[in-house]
């Protein structure tokens, strides 16, 4: 088995690029996914990941912009010409020197070690590959936002950025409500679509700051736990048959809640930092810039691998072009909902 | 500590932004965030471009509450949490608003530090998530 170091990482990286390059036809499956801006060619075999890249996305139909296409091999040794995934040889790893070394060499990736799963991508030519040890020896959070990272590196070199907030809008115009794991933004994102509020995405939407900031849908997957499932009433409404995912939580698709199908973007007038109350009744009250990019920046930054400095610069930039609010949650959804509607009518 | 006659960012690791006036650090290679108040913001901008020390105690003279030892036990915590380190530059002269901007500050001196989602930038993140939450949630030293 061999085993990468720091220095040899950016020639692991052109050599898993390579090998799936050069035999394309081997993948049984070619699948195109379109996105804003982008056709992603993804090459792969059947399987979970497969099924993921066909439901998990809400896909383009009509856009006129300058389209660019990416190339993602999702491969294994069970494919012919994939090599076994190396481990990493170094005791101490950081994701930062391993990302920086990569990015000197112009490359993206990342490595989850217990899986010796790697990703790795080069921008200029826009191709990656996605090495596992077999088929299903994927991380569990990877169906449901698959290929993600690929898309943040992708986009970031273009100067977008997926970003980890939710969003809630009404006529085109919404908001982005930032915040770490448990702050209230995917029960607000669905309460706000089950009382007729549209939204481009929870978890993680894409933002482009090219006039304004604009907001972009790139995942159909929403979550609840069992507690704020039934809170929103969702049992009676989706039912609980369902598999719940890795984390416990429930999956559903936007298009199942969503009152109206969802937009192409949404232009997002202010910043909002949620945060469960102490209560009934839900407030929206100015917040210093500062306190808000602390809210936005940091999950965002954490869950995406590399491009940090790039994150921190655009996360801020979001930040100064917006009016940021403290959300404090009440106790009922319909409230919430009404309260994010009346900010919105009031701001129109 | 003795203090040092100027002070440089300590690494290239150290980046901030500034937000109405309030500045914000991110160490890249931790993934700590810093928050400013508003004299610590002055001052942070100060020391991080080269203002010497003695004059920005001079400048800071006519404020009610940042006088010397509140300047030495601030410029202490960032030495501390790596984000200045001392220089052998020339110091700079403060700029000629400086002392009006640290009269006009309403906050003491203070820097506060964000690091929930510090750990996920430097742990293998695969070794520390918590096992039933997985990444990005780490795991918790009992």
């Amino acid at each position: 088995m061999p085993r990468v170091t720091l220095e040899t990482l950016p020639d692991y990286a052109r050599f898993l690029i390579a090998a799936a390059e050069s035999a394309p036809e081997r993948f049984p499956i070619q699948r195109t996914v379109r996105l804003p801006g982008l056709e992603l060619l993804a090459h792969l075999g059947p399987g979970v990941l497969a099924d993921a890249l066909g439901q998990a996305f809400i896909e383009v139909k009509d856009d006129r912009r300058d389209i660019r296409k990416c190339r993602i091999f999702i491969g294994h040794p069970g494919i012919a010409g994939m090599p076994e995934p190396a481990s990493w040889g170094d005791a101490h790893f950081t994701e930062h020197s391993f990302a920086r070394k990569l990015a000197e060499a112009g490359l993206r990736g990342h490595h989850f070690h217990d899986l010796d799963f790697w990703q790795v991508y080069d921008p200029e030519r826009r191709a990656g590959v996605q090495l596992m040890r077999s088929a299903d020896a994927f991380p569990p959070w990877e169906p449901g936002a698959p290929l993600r990272a690929f898309l943040h590196w992708e986009y970031a070199a273009r100067g977008m950025r997926l970003t980890h907030a939710g969003t809630l809008g009404l006529g085109g115009e919404g908001v982005l409500l930032a915040g770490a794991g448990g702050a209230g933004k995917s029960g607000t994102v669905v309460a706000g679509l089950l009382n007729g509020l549209d939204s481009v995405g929870d978890d993680y939407v894409l933002i482009d700051l090219d006039g304004g900031v604009r907001a972009r849908p790139l995942f159909s997957t929403l979550k609840q736990d069992p507690r704020g499932f039934a809170r929103l009433g969702l049992e009676g409404r989706l039912g609980t048959g369902r598999p719940l995912n890795w984390q416990g939580k429930h999956v559903f698709h936007i298009s199942e809640i969503a009152p109206r199908p969802v937009s192409a973007s949404m232009d997002i007038s202010a910043l909002m930092v949620p945060h469960i109350g102490d209560s009934k009744t839900s407030s929206i009250e100015p917040m210093p810039r500062k306190d808000a990019i602390i809210a936005l920046a940091p999950s965002g930054i954490a869950q995406m691998p590399g491009e940090r400095e790039s994150g921190f610069r655009f996360f801020s930039d979001l930040t100064r072009f917006l009016p940021c609010y403290r959300l404090s949650l009440g106790t009922h959804p319909d409230e919430i909902a009404g309260t994010i509607r009346d900010f919105l009518a009031r701001a129109a | 500590m003795p203090l040092s006659n100027v002070y440089a960012i300590a690494s290239k690791d150290i980046v901030f932004e500034s937000f109405d006036g309030e500045a914000v650090v991110l160490d890249l290679s931790n993934g700590k965030y810093f928050g400013f108040s508003d004299s610590g913001s002055k001052v942070w901008q100060a020391l991080s471009s080269g203002v010497g020390t003695e004059a920005l105690i001079q400048s800071a003279a006519g404020t009610a509450t940042i006088d010397a030892a509140a300047i030495e036990t601030f410029i202490a915590q960032l030495v501390e949490f790596g984000l200045l380190a001392p220089s052998s530059a020339t110091p700079l002269p403060s700029s000629d608003d400086l002392p009006a901007a640290l009269a006009a500050a309403s906050e003491p001196l203070n820097v506060s530090v964000h690091d929930d989602l510090a750990d996920l930038i430097i742990v293998d993140p695969i070794h520390e998530v918590e096992e039933p939450l997985g990444w990005p949630a780490v795991k918790q030293v009992s």
